[in-house]
């Protein structure tokens, strides 16, 4: 019996050891709190997107420091500061003094959880979402890329002319921010010069809250408690009294509601075109190259996905046809044989390499797509350069409509070519990733990943080399997944670079430099 | 071993994740039958019995939730598992096991996916059991045992490849509390609890969706209480073992699989598994067994409806008398 001490110690030894090795997993980038690498205190006159200047929205002129109104905002702001508790510092610490970080994080949340593909009924017919009643089932939307990347396009841009507003009226008005005013009050962050009338933190809240709510209908209440949150802590961080608060959601209600006006009439709402449309799309296909994609899944989907998602109003490039590329090759020519032989190649010699490209750019169903993949990686970059809330929105904004632009132009290409998949012309053909309900050419991740990365590398020139290998490995991740021909990727590729020199041409004149 | 087994225990981290119904597969079914951590048998000390089991798992129907679905996407999907394991009698209370399955997965032929299946080793498992108590109590004999298990992939399979995945990917500490009585008569009941401890699985992307977004390519494999009952009758003079069982998974945490979405390591599973073992000695061929098992997972929360059938062979031995034979030979 001298072994049952020995047992209890490693029972004992076994329960201590795993309890105390739980850990938290990251749900949001973590980082500290820093000084901002510039002011941008010209930033009020930079060219904004929608809107002719930062001017264009005004606001009233705030109460003077001396006045009584003022005195007593800050005498309430000192009351609510000394009884803080602990949630409301932990929100302190969520938000940061870099919200453009948090409300995209939000974003990429709601897409992943609302990016899935809705089932066959019972009887094998498919609905779809209906944002007529956006509770379904299925539920609205299904944040698919082209949707997410409209999503993040245009809450992007209108972070970005609000806050060039709000940079215009800050430096309008000059007001100091209330741990300035009065050194008793403590700022939770790291001091800047920014002048805090009106609040850029609530240019972001409300305009966030109002573009995502109109994306994402049935989350409205959880907006609702986002924002609230972000506006109380931007009280409670001695960065801003109620009157700067007022006037930066002023201003986010005005920007938002612009934007979203653009939004009904882009063209979107056409996009999952009907069947009549879908085949008809088709059959001019056929009729042309003598190939059309088809839908393989069992039931087969009545119609591909957002057939007419290239006709959506881009926001660089004038017309989608310009940035065409050129056909792809016949099912009988030497190149299309070459890649059928490419890709059974790396079918059956797939390597734990090829595979962990495949996996890592997958992003497919129930995550944040390719465009939030891209986003993530800004958000890290924008932080580690310092960057400030304005100068963040642009780096977001140029990428985004790049995106989306890049989007465009690859599902014109997608519905004009109407190319099929791996799995439909190499018979007996498997992949290891899933294949999606549209057509083959051109990639959309080959398409999005380049033209995100060209404007990262314009706007990080030092990760130019990095963030470009990036795309490319994104490009051929579908390829070693089996459900893209090598071509797709490259002309993807080609056709996301040049999309995208559309929009940096753009940024370039935008007066940030 | 202990040392390994502490030193194990100790750097445990909650690593990677996958679905848990094949862990499952593998750790509940080949081994409730034969010498095994979960029953109620011992080896003797000096001697090894080897284990040679072939299971082929089914299902076409799955759990969303608690959801019963088809998917066409999938169609049919096979899981084929062959499990090499050793009991190895260090005295006759305390036993040592070591095995190694090899798992092959696929879908059938028909499906709407054109998914590849996946095939390789899968966690190496290792356990000691031990007899607390032996008496005789009213018309019977009362046993009690302990066992506790530790696995960890032995490969680098993908566990966030549902429901293609050898395994769930990461490490496991199981703890397990085994009562059996049996009467003179052969008749006998068992039960069976155990707490499985399920570190981190992982996986190739380093962002997921689980409740909300999770930066990290760490998943968290949810720990699961483990279930079961038997009831049993020797017959032939002690050479047949027949058994009706059952098995019952009960994860502690974790997310549902969402709307037509592939299920991911981090989701909760429950299951309950009703089976039929027969086990038989050989009287002619002197430490040869043959063991035949059905079983079918009939609810479940999050996991696939398996239908499993195995068929292993077992063969006890004296290992130091052996040696010693060698010994002299030489």
């Amino acid at each position: 019996m001298r072994n049952k001490p020995v047992i209890s110690i490693i029972i004992i030894c076994g329960i201590v050891g795993l309890v105390s090795c739980e850990k938290d997993l990251p749900t949001h980038l973590e980082y500290k709190d820093y000084s901002f690498s510039s002011a941008d205190e010209n930033g009020g006159a930079w060219q904004p997107i929608l809107i002719d200047q930062g001017a264009a929205i005004t606001i009233e002129a705030p109460e003077d420091i001396s006045s009584d109104s003022y005195m007593a905002e800050i005498l309430t702001l000192k009351e609510s500061m000394a009884q803080i508790n602990t949630s409301q510092k932990e929100a302190l610490a969520y938000w940061g003094n870099n919200a453009v970080v948090r409300w995209n994080e939000i974003t990429l949340e709601l897409i992943a959880k609302y990016n899935l593909i809705p089932g066959p009924n019972e009887d094998g017919s498919y609905t779809l979402p209906n944002p007529a009643n956006p509770n379904g089932p299925p539920g609205f939307p299904f944040a698919h890329p082209p949707y997410a990347c409209r999503v993040l396009a245009y809450l992007s841009v209108a972070q970005f002319d609000g806050l060039i507003s709000a940079w215009h009226h800050k430096y309008v008005y000059n007001r100091e921010a209330p741990y300035k005013q009065d050194t008793s009050i403590s700022f939770a962050y790291e001091a800047n010069d920014i002048p805090s009338y009106p609040s850029d933190g609530a240019v972001l809240a409300r305009v966030s809250k109002r573009v995502l709510s109109a994306m994402f209908p049935l989350e409205a209440e959880y907006l609702q408690k986002k924002e609230n949150e972000h506006l109380e802590s931007l009280l409670l961080s001695g960065g801003n009294v109620p009157s700067d608060v007022t006037a930066g959601a002023a201003i986010g209600d005005s920007i938002a509601q612009i934007a979203l006006a653009r939004a009904a009439n882009d063209g979107m709402k056409n996009a999952q075109a009907p069947k009549a449309v879908s085949d008809s799309i088709k059959a001019a296909a056929f009729a042309r190259f003598g190939w059309q994609w088809d839908n393989l899944e069992i039931p087969a989907r009545p119609v591909g996905l957002t057939p007419l998602f290239g006709k959506v109003m881009m926001w660089n490039v004038a017309n989608v046809e310009d940035v065409r590329p050129v056909a792809p090759p016949a099912l009988d020519s030497d190149t299309y044989l070459e890649d059928v032989a490419i890709l059974k190649e790396h079918a059956d010699n797939m390597t734990e390499e090829k595979r962990r490209i495949a996996n890592f750019w997958q992003d497919g169903l129930g995550t944040y797509t390719p465009p939030g993949h891209w986003n993530r990686f800004a958000n890290e970059f924008m932080v580690e350069s310092k960057m400030n809330p304005l100068r963040s929105a642009r780096t977001l904004a140029y990428m985004n409509m790049a995106i989306m632009d890049a989007g465009i132009s690859c599902w014109d290409a997608k519905y004009y070519y109407h190319y099929p998949r791996p799995i439909q012309t190499i018979e007996g053909f498997k992949t290891i990733a899933g294949t999606p309900n549209f057509p083959s050419y051109t990639s959309g991740h080959s398409a999005f990943s380049a033209a995100a990365s060209e404007v990262l590398a314009y706007v990080f020139p030092e990760k130019a080399s990095l963030v470009r290998g990036w795309a490319e490995e994104a490009a051929m991740s579908r390829v070693y997944g089996g459900i893209h021909w090598t071509f797709d990727a490259t002309a993807g590729t080609d056709q996301g670079r040049e999309v995208a020199g559309f929009t940096i041409n753009v940024a370039k004149g935008d007066g940030a430099d | 071993m202990t040392r390994h087994l502490i030193f194990s225990i100790r750097y445990i981290r909650k690593m990677h994740f996958i679905l848990n119904f094949l862990a499952l597969m593998f750790l509940m079914v080949p081994f409730a039958r034969g010498q095994t951590p979960n029953d109620a048998l011992m080896m003797p000390s000096k001697n090894i019995c080897i284990l040679l089991n072939y299971d082929l798992g089914q299902f076409d129907r799955y759990w969303e939730g608690d959801y019963l679905r088809k998917n066409e996407t999938i169609a049919t999907v096979d899981r084929n598992t062959i499990l090499p394991m050793a009991a190895v009698g260090i005295l006759d209370e305390l036993n040592f096991y070591i095995g190694l399955p090899h798992v092959k997965t696929s879908s059938s032929e028909i499906n709407g996916g054109r998914f590849e299946g996946v095939k390789g080793f899968q966690d190496l498992m290792l356990a000691l059991k031990f007899k607390a108590l032996d008496k005789s109590l009213g018309v019977g004999q009362l046993s009690l045992f302990t066992s506790i298990g530790y696995s960890t992939p032995a490969s680098n399979y993908l566990s966030d490849y549902l429901p293609y995945s050898l395994g769930f990917g990461a490490p496991e500490l199981s703890l397990r509390g085994i009562a059996r009585y049996q009467l003179t008569n052969g008749f006998y009941v068992r039960g069976m609890i155990a707490h499985l401890w399920r570190g981190y699985t992982e996986v190739e992307r380093d962002y997921y969706y689980n409740n909300g977004s999770y930066y990290t390519a760490l998943m968290d494999v949810p720990n699961a209480w483990n279930i079961e009952a038997v009831l049993g009758k020797w017959f032939l003079n002690n050479t047949l073992k027949f058994e009706l069982n059952y098995a019952g998974l009960k994860s502690t945490s974790g997310d549902n699989i969402r709307a037509y979405n592939a299920a991911q390591p981090t989701n909760k599973v429950k299951f309950d598994r009703l089976g039929v073992s027969l086990q038989y000695y050989s009287p002619s061929i002197k430490g040869l067994g043959v063991v035949g098992y059905y079983t079918n997972v009939v609810n479940g929360l999050n996991t696939a409806k398996f239908s499993n059938v195995g068929l292993g062979l077992t063969y006890q031995f004296e290992f130091i008398k052996n040696n010693y034979e060698e010994q002299d030979a030489q």
